[in-house]
């Protein structure tokens, strides 16, 4: 699934490490998640959400649009 | 039921119980092989020493899968795949090396290998998961 948290860690300017405490997760947690190998679960999509001001929507595209999904 | 504590609690709370048992096992294993003659000793002490060896093993498994409990999800998965791997190989070799016991292939193997074979594979399965996707 493609996100844009590095991009919006990266104008936070915090490192992955920042975010991570943040989050209280693994670097490498958020190391997986901004190179797509792993999906967070709906709770940390959540917290990564809430963290930059944002809607899970927004962070996250799984290339799939509503109108498809509805067919 | 998850209790998840953090990444940085679990980590740190892994290390506070894993280590001192590794340092416990491995006084015990220089106390009761210094101290335990395996031709003369009576049997319950050496009944006694394989439990005590054995009770700090344990202890690190605990503090293994409580660490899987309390960590995040990402580092949880990740173990939980080598933990299950890392059985799976281990049976796998087990079944293997039995049945070339019963065709008469092999003589006897120590079953404490075992237990060695599966802690090699677990961690080698948790460190090659850091190649290629993981959900």
């Amino acid at each position: 699934m493609k996100n844009t948290v590095r991009i919006l860690r990266s104008e936070k300017g915090w490192s992955q490490a920042e975010l991570a405490d943040l989050l209280n997760v693994s670097r490498q947690s958020v190391n997986a998640i901004e190179t797509g190998k792993y999906d967070p679960s709906l709770p940390l999509a959540f917290a990564i959400a809430r963290l930059f001001g944002r809607r899970i929507e927004e962070l996250f595209d799984d290339g799939t649009s509503v109108a498809e999904a509805a067919e | 039921m998850t209790q998840q504590k953090g990444f940085r609690t679990a980590n740190r709370r892994y290390v506070y119980a894993f280590w001192p048992m590794m340092a416990a096992y491995i006084a015990i294993i220089f106390a009761t092989s210094y101290f335990i003659d395996e031709d003369t000793a009576p049997l319950w002490l050496k009944i006694a020493g394989a439990l005590v060896t054995t009770a700090p093993i344990l202890g690190a498994l605990w503090a293994i899968l409580r660490r899987v409990r309390e960590t995040d999800e990402y580092t949880r998965l990740r173990q939980l795949t080598a933990l299950a791997q890392g059985g799976a190989i281990t049976a796998g070799i087990a079944f293997l090396v039995g049945f070339l016991q019963i065709f008469n292939v092999i003589g006897s193997v120590d079953v404490f290998w075992l237990g060695t074979l599966f802690f090699l594979a677990y961690g080698l399965s948790y460190c090659l998961q850091h190649f290629g996707k993981t959900v």
